[in-house]
């Protein structure tokens, strides 16, 4: 059976507490935004009801996780690799700041070399041949055969 | 023009070497991505969008439509090799299939799985081809409100059938109509939920939408532990089953043919549920219930000829109704609407050559897909064996690459982080992407169809009741939400309620 709590480290109270500021923040746009006229709705008013609905059913998840219990937070990820998961995020990010500026074959290349070589490692040399066999893989056939724009970024002067 | 006039007329389109060609990538990109675990058709398609947007529309759709049914096939070959699905609806195969792959009968398990796939998906194809043209006729008397109660009772549907608690599938429904209504209102042109943020006038996109929720979010959770595969390394064998192999085969192939095809016309329904119900059916008519999980051929022919079915069954409500009855086949009408088609009762009259150039395409697709499912296994196998570690990354590449490359904004790349990030953490607390995804696509039609709807009632609401189609849909929406909060009737839906993707 699995371990269920009903204090504040409770995961499903806490996931219906999210929703709940959420549906409120939501219904707040749609009233703000106005609602018109049943005979003629403005632009607010499905946004307005959908946030209505979304503080229904949130409320409706509190209630359950307060009478029934649910997963203790911590346990959502005992024993996983969850700093595996924030690195990727954080290369994602990483990599979505300088996409433009320094271009697709130079940041693609870091970043599939970083991924197989830091996440879950790959011999080297697996590593360099894949990622470079991609990165201009995709290239060639994006750039060159489909005509779809990537940035060259700092290689612009050589690519064209 | 009759049926098999315009179906003459279809293949004089799929024929045309592009679109063959587009028919060939789908199908190949499908049982590629169904062959590997860990990305699905959704993410493939929402990757391939924008590489066919510089193509004709008929080529386009010909293409994504391949990848959805391709994807069916491929499923099955890790299914029963690896036992771990390719792709959700073969999840059941794994029971009998990987079961037959360890007792030496990997070729006659394969052999079977996409001869039983060939054989539903064409008669899936014949169905289509004579219920969509009655159905669409009866579709051009709809209007706004029944529209409107239609697609409420699709989302209640599907979030009735997905896995775990009902109120936080709704939820997440409702989420996905909110951010289907992002951007600029297509009837007052005032701009909503936008934060003044100008790439945000046009609305979310669904690619980054799509790709963070399922692509990025998936290899997430599998980063999350380390997963081990193996490959069965006994010798596949002859693929073609023996006789008593079709003996056992043929009655659950035709059953899982006609149950998949019901199934998969259902607002809400699918290629998974049908094969779950095709395997509890064939468990329960066999003289022999205890062989199933042990190998029993039976349990591989049903499934995989109900999942196959059930795929072709979906086009229907899609291409008649214009509403997708799953979350693949609402990427597919975003597809549409992005090549500015419009699908529902007048796409066979005003587009006849996309809507029966996709039947004809998927005659010839079938076909290619059997050559490609049987004599290549052997290719298949061989990419099965390629590392995760070395696949996720690529995933992951290619997902940016499809993202950026829709749109030509690194906005969206951010977008599908942030999706991606929200899609791990809501697996975690148990919220299913799946009703998401479909009320994001049907966000911006089902605000449009009520408005509507109001506005021509002179904002009576009893026009959604008094109306019968419109009044029979909300009576079963309703039903569909009352039913969890009966105890008996509540363990039902949980038996039957699966993840779609």
């Amino acid at each position: 059976m699995e371990e269920q709590t009903k204090g504040l480290g409770n995961a499903e109270l806490w996931g219906g507490i999210a929703w709940l500021a959420f549906g409120l923040f939501i219904a707040w746009e749609g009233w703000a935004q106005g609602l018109g006229e049943l005979r003629e709705p403005g632009s607010g008013f499905a946004v307005f009801w959908c946030g209505v609905i979304m503080i229904g059913l949130s409320a409706s998840i509190i209630a359950g996780a307060v009478a029934h219990g649910g997963p203790p937070l911590a346990s959502l990820w005992a024993e996983t690799r969850w700093p595996k998961v924030l690195l990727v995020m954080a290369l994602l990010l990483v990599f979505g700041f300088f996409f433009e500026q320094i271009g697709f074959i130079p940041c693609s290349l870091i970043l599939l070399f970083v991924l197989m070589r830091f996440i879950d490692p790959v011999p080297w040399w697996q590593a360099v041949v894949v990622s470079f066999g991609a990165v201009l893989g995709v290239w060639l056939l994006l750039s060159k055969l489909l005509k779809i724009q990537l940035p060259a970024g700092v290689l612009a002067p050589w690519l064209g | 023009m009759d049926v098999l006039s315009s179906l003459a007329h279809g293949f004089s389109v799929a024929l045309q070497p592009f679109n063959l060609l587009a028919c060939f990538a789908g199908v190949f990109v499908g049982t590629l991505i169904g062959v590997l675990p860990g990305i699905g058709p959704v993410t493939a398609m929402a990757l391939l969008l924008p590489i066919t947007l510089s193509a004709p529309p008929e080529a386009g759709i010909i293409m994504m439509a391949g990848i959805y049914y391709g994807s069916m096939y491929g499923g099955s070959t890790t299914s029963i090799l690896v036992n771990i699905p390719g792709e959700a609806a073969s999840v059941v195969t794994c029971l009998d299939g990987h079961e037959m792959a360890k007792q030496g009968r990997a070729g006659p398990a394969l052999g079977i799985a996409a001869l039983g796939s060939f054989f539903a998906g064409t008669v899936a194809i014949v169905a289509l081809m004579l219920v969509a043209p009655t159905l669409a006729n009866w579709a051009l008397k709809f209007g706004p409100a029944e529209y409107f109660s239609l697609m409420v009772l699709g989302l209640t549907l599907l979030s009735f059938l997905t896995h775990g608690s009902m109120a936080k599938a709704l939820l997440m429904a409702t989420v996905g109509l909110v951010l289907g209504l992002v951007g600029t209102d297509a009837i007052t042109a005032e701009e909503r939920l936008t934060f003044g943020r100008l790439e945000l006038l046009d609305g979310l996109s669904i690619v980054p939408v799509v790709m963070g929720l399922f692509g990025v979010a998936e290899i997430l959770s599998n980063l999350e532990r380390k997963v081990s595969r193996e490959v069965v390394k006994a010798r596949i064998g002859s693929l073609w089953p023996s006789r008593e192999d079709w003996n056992a085969s043929k009655g659950p192939m035709a059953r899982g043919t006609l149950l998949g095809f019901f199934v998969g016309t259902l607002p809400g329904g699918g290629a998974v549920i049908s094969s779950f119900a095709s395997y509890a059916l064939e468990k329960r008519l066999s003289k022999h219930p205890e062989r199933f999980g042990k190998g029993a051929i039976e349990g591989v022919a049903g499934p995989e000829a109900a999942n196959n079915a059930a795929a072709g069954g979906a086009f229907i409500p899609l291409l008649t109704l214009g509403i997708p009855p799953n979350v693949i086949l609402a990427l597919l009408l975003g597809a549409f609407i992005i090549h500015g088609l419009q699908p529902g009762p007048l796409l066979m009259v005003q587009s006849p050559d996309v809507f029966w150039g996709i039947v004809a395409s998927m005659y010839i697709g079938n076909i290619m897909l059997l050559v490609l499912n049987m004599p290549l296994i052997g290719m298949w196998v061989q990419v099965l064996k390629v590392p995760y570690p070395l696949l996720f990354p690529l995933i992951l590449m290619f997902c940016i690459v499809g993202v950026f490359s829709s749109s030509a904004a690194v906005f969206d790349v951010f977008v599908m982080v942030l999706f991606g990030a929200l899609g791990y953490v809501m697996r975690k607390f148990g919220y299913e992407p799946a009703p998401l995804v479909l009320a994001f696509v049907l966000g911006p039609l089902l605000e449009n169809n009520l408005r509507k709807a109001l506005i021509l009632s002179q904002g009576d609401f009893m026009t959604f009741i008094e109306r019968p189609i419109s009044g029979a849909c909300l009576l079963f929406a309703v039903l569909m939400l009352v039913v969890p909060l009966l105890p008996t009737l509540a363990r039902r839906r949980e038996a039957i309620a699966l993840d779609q993707e």
